[in-house]
C-alpha cells in the first residue's frame, strides 16, 4: 500500500500546471481579447468565419487537436525551424509547445464568454463615449473594459480551469516529460496506472476541491451579472 | 455666426441619400421626415460613424474629411443619440465630466458643469447611478453631457420622443434658451410637429434621402409639400402671435396675431412673448358673413386667396390671409378645410372675405410650452 504523500514529482507537476495556466492566460488576454472586441462590435462578412474557427476546439476531440499540433510543431515546418532557430529546442515535446497548444485549445473559452459580455454593451454606447471626446482606446480602457469586469472574470477562470484540467492534447504534444512538461493530469493518469491510488487520490482531490471553489466563485460573483457562458 | 455647408451622397444599403445643404443659422435647424428618411444617417456622418459616402462638410471655413482619419472624438459636433445611453459604472456626476476631462481646450466662458446642473435641475441626481434613474433624468443628464463637451455644433436625433408634455415643454425652452443666449447653434432631428412648431428657426424637410424643401418654420408648415407630407388628418397651419393678456382665474391667454386677437387656452408665458399655436384645418369654421352670437372665442377676418377641390372625395381645402395688419408684417396663413357641399352652400369664392371662427379647445395645447 502507498501511503497519501507528496512527491517532489508532484510537486513539480502543479508548478508546470499553475506556470502553463498562467501562462497561457497570459497570452489568451493578449489575442483574445481583441479577437472579443472584433467580434462583438464588427459587422463583416466572415464574421461567422471566424467564429467556427475560434470555436472548433470547444467541438473537436483532442486528440484530433493534438494530432494536428504535432504535425505543425514538427521540425521540418516553418514554425518548428523557426522555434529551433530561436531557442535551440524543439517545439514539440517543450513547455513552450505546450502554451502555444493551450492558448489555441483554450481560445473560445477566453473569447466567448468576453464576446457575450461585450455585445451586452452594444455599440451605442461606444459611439456616445466617442462623441464625447474619447478615442477608441479610451473607450476601451475606461468605459469596455468597466463595463465588462465580469467578461473578464469569466474568461480568465474559465480558461484558467481548462487549461488546468485538459489532458489528451497535453499529453500529445507535450509527451508527459518529467519536470518540464507533465501536469498534473498526466501525474495523476501515470499513479492510476502504477496503481498507486492514494497518490492519485491526493492530485485527483485536490484538482477536485481547486475546481469546485473555482467555479463557485464564478457563480458567486455572477449571480446578479448577465454574463453566462455558452 | 456659424456657417456650416454639408454635402452628402450615396448608397446606406439600398437606401439612397442625396442631401446638400447650407445652414446660415445660428439658431436652432430642424431636420424633419418620417422613419427612414435619412435624418438619422445624416447625424452618422457629421459625427463621423459612416465613412463611406461621399461626402463634403465645410464648418466655419474648415473642411472636416469624412474619413477614419477624421474620428468621432476629434470632430467639432457634439451628438446626442435616440435613446441616450449613460455610463451604467459611473455616477450621474462622474458622467458629466467624462467630456470635461477630455477636452484639452475647455473653454471657462462657456457653461459651467455647476450652471448646467442648476439648469436642467440634476443637482439631487449626482451622486446616483443611471439605473436608478427615470427616463426624463437620463435624458436630461445626457443633454447636459452633450453640452459640456463644448462642440461648434450641437446635433440631437429625436432626443425626446419618449418624454411627457410637461418635461417636453421644459426641454424645448432650455434648448431654445441655451441656443440664443449661449450662441450653440443646434441641429435638431424631429418627427413630432408639436417640437418643431414650437423650437425652429429654420426647417428642413426631408423625404426619402432627399431634401424637399427648407426654409423658415411658417413657409415650411403652410407649404403644401409640408401638407402632403402629414396627410390630410393633420393638415393645419401655424400661427404666430405676442402674448397681450393673460387671465390667470380664467387661465386663458390673449395674443395679438397681427393686430387680430386669439384666444387660447392656459398660461403659454409671460408679456411681449412670442407664441406659436398650431391649429388644424378641420377645426376652423368659415363664414361669408358674421355671426352675431357668441358661438366661439375666437372670430377672426380674412381673405380667401386660393380654393382647392378635392377630386372624388368630399373635401375642398381653403387658403386665407388673415386681415387686419397694422405692422408691417407678411400677413400670416391659415388653412381651413370644409366639405364641398358646404362650400357650395354658403357661397364662398376666391378675394372674397370671410370671417373664422375658432374654439379655444382646438388649439394644440402641446404645441406649446408651460
Amino acid at each position: 500500500m502507498d501511503t497519501f504523500n507528496f512527491s517532489s514529482s508532484d510537486f513539480n507537476a502543479v508548478l508546470i500546471t499553475l506556470k502553463l495556466a498562467l501562462t497561457t492566460c497570459f497570452f489568451l488576454a493578449l489575442i483574445g481579447t481583441p479577437l472579443a472586441y472584433f467580434l462583438a462590435f464588427k459587422s463583416i462578412r466572415a464574421k461567422p468565419f471566424l467564429e467556427s474557427i475560434v470555436t472548433l476546439p470547444l467541438v473537436l476531440p483532442p486528440t484530433v487537436i493534438g494530432f494536428y499540433l504535432i504535425v505543425f510543431f514538427s521540425p521540418d515546418t516553418a514554425l518548428g525551424k523557426f522555434f529551433i532557430i530561436l531557442t535551440g529546442e524543439q517545439l514539440i515535446f517543450s513547455f513552450y509547445g505546450l502554451v502555444l497548444a493551450s492558448i489555441i485549445y483554450s481560445l473560445p473559452f477566453w473569447v466567448q464568454p468576453l464576446q457575450s459580455s461585450l455585445e451586452k454593451i452594444g455599440n451605442d454606447t461606444l459611439a456616445t463615449s466617442e462623441s464625447l471626446g474619447a478615442s477608441k482606446f479610451d473607450t476601451f480602457i475606461n468605459v469596455i473594459v468597466p463595463l465588462s469586469k465580469k467578461g473578464f472574470l469569466t474568461s480568465f477562470i474559465i480558461s484558467f480551469a481548462h487549461t488546468m484540467g485538459e489532458f489528451g492534447i497535453v499529453l500529445m504534444v507535450g509527451g508527459g516529460i518529467h519536470g518540464k512538461t507533465k501536469v498534473i493530469a498526466i501525474s495523476i493518469y501515470d499513479h492510476v496506472e502504477q496503481l498507486s491510488f492514494g497518490k492519485a487520490h491526493f492530485l485527483a482531490g485536490g484538482m477536485l476541491i481547486l475546481s469546485f471553489i473555482i467555479l463557485l466563485t464564478l457563480f458567486y460573483s455572477n449571480k446578479r451579472s448577465t454574463v453566462r457562458i455558452k | 455666426m456659424t456657417n456650416l455647408f454639408v454635402k452628402i451622397t450615396g448608397y446606406v444599403g439600398d437606401f439612397f441619400l442625396d442631401f446638400e445643404h447650407k445652414f446660415n443659422t445660428n439658431g436652432i435647424t430642424v431636420l424633419y421626415g418620417s422613419n427612414g428618411s435619412g435624418k438619422s444617417t445624416i447625424i452618422s456622418v457629421l459625427s463621423g460613424f459612416i465613412n463611406h459616402l461621399e461626402t463634403k462638410i465645410v464648418l466655419n471655413d474648415k473642411s472636416i474629411e469624412n474619413t477614419k482619419k477624421f474620428p468621432p472624438h476629434k470632430r467639432p459636433f457634439g451628438t446626442m443619440f435616440q435613446n441616450p445611453i449613460l455610463f451604467e459604472h459611473m455616477s450621474v456626476s462622474q458622467n458629466l465630466d467624462y467630456p470635461i476631462k477630455r477636452n484639452k481646450f475647455l473653454d471657462q466662458t462657456l457653461l459651467s458643469k455647476e450652471e448646467l446642473i442648476n439648469y436642467l435641475e440634476l443637482g439631487s441626481l449626482l451622486n446616483r447611478y443611471p439605473k436608478n434613474l427615470s427616463g426624463g433624468e437620463k435624458l436630461r443628464v445626457a443633454l447636459a453631457r452633450t453640452i459640456l463637451r463644448q462642440s461648434d455644433y450641437l446635433l440631437l436625433d429625436e432626443p425626446m420622443s419618449d418624454l411627457d408634455i410637461k418635461t417636453k415643454a421644459k426641454l424645448l425652452n432650455f434648448l431654445k434658451m441655451i441656443n440664443k443666449q449661449f450662441k450653440i447653434p443646434i441641429l435638431y432631428v424631429s418627427h413630432s410637429i408639436e417640437e418643431i412648431s414650437q423650437i425652429a428657426d429654420e426647417i428642413i424637410l426631408m423625404k426619402n434621402g432627399k431634401k424637399i424643401i427648407s426654409g423658415s418654420v411658417s413657409k415650411i408648415l403652410n407649404s403644401s409639400s409640408f401638407q402632403r407630407l402629414i396627410g390630410k388628418f393633420e393638415l393645419s397651419s401655424v400661427l404666430e402671435g405676442t402674448l397681450i393678456k393673460t387671465d390667470k382665474l380664467m387661465n386663458m391667454t390673449a395674443l395679438d396675431v397681427n393686430g387680430q386677437i386669439l384666444i387660447v387656452p392656459g398660461t403659454p408665458g409671460l408679456m411681449d412673448k412670442i407664441v406659436r399655436v398650431r391649429i388644424r384645418s378641420r377645426d376652423i369654421i368659415v363664414s361669408p358673413v358674421k355671426i352675431n352670437t357668441h358661438i366661439t372665442e375666437n372670430e377672426l377676418e380674412g381673405i380667401v386667396t386660393k380654393i382647392y377641390t378635392e377630386k372624388n372625395t368630399a373635401f375642398s381645402e381653403l387658403v386665407i390671409k388673415l386681415m387686419k395688419s397694422k405692422i408691417k408684417k407678411t400677413p400670416q396663413i391659415l388653412r381651413a378645410r370644409i366639405t364641398t357641399y358646404n362650400l357650395n352652400k354658403i357661397k364662398i369664392a376666391e378675394n372674397k372675405k370671410v370671417f373664422i371662427y375658432i374654439s379655444s379647445v382646438s388649439i394644440d395645447r402641446q404645441a406649446y410650452q408651460y
